[in-house]
């Protein structure tokens, strides 16, 4: 077993711009480690299950921060804190799926440190990945969650593909829901990635949660006008209300004309490794009205596909329980 | 430059997980410095003259032998693309389609084998004495098949079956629509079949890099000709085989 009484050497850059900071990261490889609001980076340190040789802190680069408009929607900077998400009436008022998915994030204390940026990019959640051990995520050749007796009630049940982690981030779900776009600064140049294609199943990659690469960096989220104003929705159901990882949670953004819903998109988050779209249940509610009796309807649909482990089958109607609660009025 | 890779968890245990990549730009080194040599070699040797591929034809390969090669050709590149660029950093949904690729090419290594054993007999590709005197005595001219092609035969046979065997393991603890994934070989086991699965693969790349190049080879693509329409002609079954060896089938 690791021992934790030595801090490791790490050594710190603190760079002032995003180029240099793309460049150490570039430099350092797998060795270098991105430090946004640390509350995803230092359970890993102190478990000794990573052992990264020099950190980025991108504290010091003023315009990672920031909530800005622009003509067509509103600009994140990726180093602004859940804290600031929370109370920026630019948000609150065009983008409340946003704010209530912040709020839900953690505890007080880690909204006032994490940041979005860091919300969206963190790691799997699972605990024999985060104890590390040699999982197929880490590497290796097995996964240990995905067995009769495993501790799996957390874990996947769509899109599994060898690997049942789920999404951890709430604010993702949202961002999804809202067809947010991931500004990226690469070794190349600019990438602008879809929130939807930010995020990267086992399938594809089963190492990585999103499409960030060593020296990639995450600058921006920009959200546009299309769901700005809409009827929204955002519920997270944990086992406890502060300080815990979602069960299920969900996001919905309505367009609505007398009461009838035009368009719409469904998310759930903590039940696949990305946040996971409800497409059939979105064909569905398609001109119909937003009340319980469409909720009824369709929630069925939420739960087409799954896949479930030896003890999360409680996702299933609890994903459709809370279609219907995003669809009542 | 490691050979294997492991990866210690957090008990301190060594766990085995693969063979380690870097061996992949070995192979790759190896096979072109193979083909540049033999490119310079025949360069400066003196170029005999091709025989025609006018005349009469000789069948060299009926159409279940062509249809097997090429169906296991692009089974086994399929399954190399699809097993080495996420390797490389190429990310895409690699799965499904290696093992599909994976299950073609084990039945139609099993039908090859029934038909080669059963009804085709493979007297063809036994290494005798006579094949062992070609390189050496220019007089010497092979059967239906030369040492160098039995060579290669018989060294992807080892390959393939050793790739399909490994392959089949790993297919059997996966998620697969027929069954759910098991934990049925230990970490342990499964190291070292992905050891052998990797080294497998390794070898086929650099064997079929060698067997594209000689596929194009000015002085070989007659065979690569036959492998497509299914004969060879009078002149070049001459010029390159041993009548009394090969007896062809009736000429096409």
């Amino acid at each position: 077993m690791a021992t934790h009484d030595v801090m490791p050497d790490i050594e710190l850059f603190q760079p002032v711009t995003v180029e240099d900071a793309s460049a150490i990261a570039e430099r350092l490889g797998r060795t270098g480690w991105i430090l946004a609001g640390g509350q995803d980076t230092y359970g890993w340190l102190k478990d000794r299950a990573k052992s990264p040789s020099a950190m980025i802190d991108l504290a010091a680069i003023e315009n990672l921060q920031g909530i800005s408009a622009s003509g067509e929607g509103i600009s994140i900077g990726a180093m602004t804190t859940l804290r600031d998400i929370i109370r920026d009436p630019l948000i609150t008022e065009r983008f409340p799926v946003l704010s209530q998915a912040a709020a839900r994030v953690a505890s007080p204390q880690i909204r006032n440190q994490g940041t979005i940026g860091g919300n969206v990019s963190q790691d799997a959640r699972c605990w024999y990945y985060r104890r590390g051990l040699s999982c197929y995520r880490a590497g290796g050749n097995l996964c240990y969650a995905d067995t009769p007796t495993s501790m799996n009630r957390e874990h996947a049940i769509f899109g599994a593909s060898r690997c049942v982690a789920v999404s951890p981030s709430d604010t993702a779900t949202a961002l999804v829901a809202l067809d947010a776009t991931m500004v990226i600064h690469t070794p190349g140049g600019e990438k602008r990635v879809s929130a939807e294609k930010f995020f990267v199943g086992p399938a594809v990659n089963i190492t990585h949660m999103t499409v960030l690469r060593p020296g990639d960096i995450l600058t921006s989220i920009e959200i546009p006008d299309t769901w700005a104003g809409v009827e929204s929705y955002f519920e997270k159901v944990a086992d406890r209300d502060v300080w815990d990882f979602a069960l299920v949670s969900i996001a919905a953004v309505m367009k609505t004309k007398a009461g009838v819903i035009e368009d719409s998109r469904f998310v759930c988050g903590a039940v696949e490794c990305v946040p996971h779209r409800l497409t059939e249940v979105e064909r569905a509610v398609r001109g119909q009205p937003r009340n319980a009796q469409t909720g009824d309807l369709v929630a069925g649909y939420a739960g087409r596909g799954a896949r479930t482990l030896a003890h999360n089958q409680f996702k299933v109607p609890l994903a459709e329980n809370l279609v219907r609660r995003a669809l009542r009025t | 430059m490691d050979i294997v890779r492991f990866r210690e968890d957090v008990w301190g245990r060594e766990v085995l997980l693969g063979i380690s990549w870097e061996l992949l730009w070995v192979v790759l080194a190896l096979a072109f410095a193979a083909i540049i040599i033999h490119l310079l070699v025949m360069a400066v040797l003196r170029k005999q003259p091709r025989p025609s591929a006018e005349g009469r034809r000789i069948t060299r390969h009926d159409v279940y032998d062509r249809l097997f090669h090429w169906t296991m050709a692009i089974s086994v590149l399929v399954l190399l693309f699809t097993g080495v660029m996420p390797v490389l950093g190429i990310d895409f949904a690699w799965l499904t389609i290696h093992w599909v690729a994976g299950l073609v090419l084990t039945a139609v290594v099993l039908l090859h084998v029934v038909r080669a054993v059963f009804f085709q007999g493979i007297s063809t590709m036994v290494v005798t004495p006579a094949d062992l005197k070609e390189p050496f005595e220019k007089s010497v001219k092979p059967g239906k098949y030369s040492l160098a092609q039995k060579g290669m035969h018989h060294a992807m046979t080892a390959l393939v079956l050793l790739v399909i065997v490994t392959g089949l393991l790993l297919f059997a603890v996966m998620d697969t629509p027929w069954w759910e994934r098991s934990n049925a070989l230990s970490e342990a086991t499964l190291g070292w079949v992905f050891v052998l699965h990797g080294l497998s693969t390794l070898g086929l790349i650099g064997l079929t890099a060698l067997h594209v190049y000689f596929a194009l080879r000015p002085e070989k693509r007659f065979y690569t000709r036959s492998m497509l329409s299914g004969w060879i002609s009078e002149n070049e079954f001459a010029a390159n085989h041993d009548p009394a060896r090969w007896a062809p089938d009736e000429p096409v």
